[in-house]
């Protein structure tokens, strides 16, 4: 992933190293073209020259020595044939000193020297000229360089100012959870796009939030308004045992129902005790020594487990002091003890294991390793167990989501294990 | 105001009635909006020596309150027009030592801290087993008449409430806690069909929400059954086919 900035930085570089590199032949030739046109026009200065100040005073014979002393203004024999006359033309010469060729600018020209028809040539060196056009596209392509680097720390300079508001909010909805209720409140912006999205932002959370407050009210206030008529049919079953004259095939009918108003009436109380949990309505914390909380319970759960005749091996390596309510580790261990007991198997075992900081409950039970990732679900039944209530593993992950305990289900040589690391 | 509810308690217990020996009639008051609850509820404890009056509203409630004793108040908190809470206030403001036993369908840990504050005997969370809130009542009603001499005599059997021990014909029989539960639960509710989930809940206690095996109480009842009868007790736990059990005395 790259920075919003580095990638303004990469498509700045590279668009301003395109355009220095295409302009810099651009410059090159604009250069080469001005530079040409000065010589041109020196030219075609000297011919003028020439013409008013040389031409009618020059003899004949002092031709070869004017030769002599002008290298570059030359009289030619008119035998010389060349094409065309009278505008500059580019040409190259041998320079016996240097020695190597050499490009001139040249202008032939035809002019009568006492009447007789001679070749006028100028000509002018362009090698010092190619000299000045590279220094100056040199320095050209340096000051860019410069340029360019100064403009990408201003660039950088400026985007971090500007999308400062930005990162901000950023960081702030990143700050954000939902269950603490933490709304984040944003910095006044004067950017239009930065402003907007801020009070978006803020609707969208505040609108979250009161979903997730309408959300978890409706799930205890529906629990709660189910309790009454729960009770009502509760006691209407225990009036109906009272009736002695019930058939064996009604008596077989009310015991059914007295297992489903009870199934019901756990659902309900699980639930809402989920809700509870996710309203922080336990929210006093003192220190639970887990190993205390197991020794409590373990009577209960022998008597549980002795219809399977289950046996219960402890083996405490460590003495766990936890910072938590005391109330919910007590759910906590007692819904995974009796997960371990419901999906276990006549004659099978439970270990239960504390380790320098974990607690692990392993059961033997069906041969086949659940599904780690959506064991904890709610209602994610993975047993034909109907008394289940399908809520228990969801409470005790949520329990550990409160207290930031890892919570993992893991399946080795037949058994399965439920590790809680604090 | 708390130097005078020092001397009630015991005008109260020097009334000594004796649910099995006098045959004196109980009153209890129903505060509960949901009639039929309240019926149902009645209608279980008609017989018993019970006798119910119902309240369905918080002046109801008050005026009744006010006008007449009972023996135990059953307590809804969430009235159509008022906090239960306040006539269990208004009751203790006026130094009344009728039992009160809070039937609530909010199970919060606050409401049931601040309703025992306020004096309430006992806290009952809904939906409950008619069996249990018997017991309970039986359990408060002792309380308050028998206060230091709290013993159950049923022919040769006795319990002692507050040593918790059981005698047949004078001798001690060694009961374990369960044990000793599962009778008091049995004889608050005599010659009641108990469903053998109201039996196991009663006896897991807190554990009772997240309970789906009931095998153990068929073994409490067993043990309970064999140590009375090797004591020399009638068998007066029945075992009704598939439902539970019955105290029959």
């Amino acid at each position: 992933m790259n920075r919003l900035l580095n990638k303004t930085l990469l498509y700045y570089s590279f668009f301003a190293t395109v355009i220095l590199l295409l302009s810099a032949p651009f410059i090159y030739w604009t250069m080469e073209k001005l530079y040409k046109d000065d010589v041109d026009e020196a030219i075609l200065l000297r011919r003028d020259e020439f013409e008013t100040n040389n031409r009618k005073s020059l003899h004949i014979s002092d031709i070869p020595v004017w030769n002599q002393f002008n290298r570059d203004t030359r009289i030619l024999p008119d035998t010389v044939k060349t094409s065309p006359k009278d505008s500059i033309i580019q040409q190259v010469f041998y320079d016996a000193l240097v020695p190597e060729w050499e490009p001139y600018r040249v202008l032939y020209k035809d002019v009568a020297i006492e009447g007789k028809p001679f070749v006028l040539m100028i000509r002018l060196n362009l090698v010092e000229s190619d000299d000045l056009i590279r220094t100056i596209v040199w320095i050209y392509i340096g000051i860019l360089f410069v340029l360019l680097l100064v403009i990408f720390f201003i660039t950088l300079f400026v985007s971090n100012r500007l999308w400062k508001p930005f990162y901000d909010t950023l960081h702030k909805i990143e700050q954000f959870n939902i269950e603490l209720h933490n709304a984040p409140g944003f910095s006044h912006t004067k950017v239009t796009e930065f402003s907007q999205l801020n009070s978006r932002l803020t609707k969208l959370i505040q609108h979250s939030l009161q979903s997730y407050v309408t959300q978890k009210t409706f799930t205890q206030n529906a629990s709660h308004e189910l309790q009454t008529p729960l009770a009502v049919f509760q006691s209407k079953l225990d009036l109906l045992l009272q009736d002695n004259s019930l058939r064996k095939d009604q008596v077989i009918i009310l015991h059914s129902l007295y297992e489903s108003v009870s199934r019901l009436t756990r659902i309900n109380k699980n639930l809402l005790l989920l809700a509870k949990i996710e309203n922080n309505q336990f929210a006093d914390v003192s220190s639970v020594r887990v190993n205390d909380i197991i020794k409590e319970v373990i009577p209960y759960f022998t008597e549980q487990a002795e219809s399977k005749k289950l046996t219960i091996e402890m083996d405490f390596k460590n003495i766990i002091s936890l910072n938590a309510n005391k109330v919910l580790a007590e759910i906590m261990i007692n819904n995974l003890l009796l997960n371990a007991i419901r999906h276990n198997i006549e004659n099978g075992e439970i270990i239960i294991k504390l380790e320098a900081n974990s607690l692990s409950i392993a059961n033997t039970g069906a041969e086949k390793a659940l599904d780690g990732h959506t064991v904890f679900e709610r209602f994610r039944k993975n047993s034909t167990d109907a008394r289940s209530s399908g809520l228990g593993l969801a409470i005790a992950k949520e329990i550990c989501d409160r207290n930031s305990w890892e919570i993992s289900y893991s399946f080795k040589a037949s058994v399965h294990i439920f590790t809680i690391a604090f | 105001m708390q130097q005078k509810s020092l001397y009630l308690p015991t005008m109260v217990i020097q009334k000594f009635y004796n649910i099995e020996q006098l045959n004196c009639e109980m009153k209890i008051l129903i505060i509960e909006d949901e009639k039929e609850l309240a019926e149902n509820i009645a209608t279980y404890l008609k017989g018993e020596s019970y006798v119910c009056e119902f309240a369905s509203t918080y002046h109801d409630a008050i005026s009744k309150t006010g006008i007449y004793d009972y023996d135990c108040i059953l307590l809804d908190l969430m009235l159509p027009d008022g906090d239960g809470l306040k006539i269990l206030e208004a009751l203790r403001k006026e130094n009344k030592q009728d039992g009160v036993i809070i039937i609530s369908a909010k199970d919060a840990i606050e409401d049931k801290i601040t309703g025992l504050k306020l004096g309430a005997d006992d806290y009952l969370p809904k939906p409950f087993h008619l069996s249990e809130l018997g017991a309970r009542i039986y359990s408060i009603i002792r309380r308050k008449h028998f206060g230091s001499t709290n013993s159950i005599q049923v022919n040769e059997l006795n319990v002692d409430l507050l040593a918790k021990t059981v005698r047949v014909n004078n001798l001690l029989v060694q009961l374990t806690k369960k044990e000793f539960e599962l009778l008091l639960f049995l004889l608050g509710n005599k010659n009641k069909t108990i469903s053998t989930a109201a039996l196991a809940e009663h006896l897991s206690g807190d554990m009772a929400d997240m309970l789906d095996n009931y095998d153990f109480v068929y073994s409490h009842v067993k043990n309970l059954k064999k140590k009375l009868t090797e004591a020399g007790c009638k068998n007066y736990i029945k075992t009704t086919y598939g439902m539970g059990y019955k105290w029959e005395a």
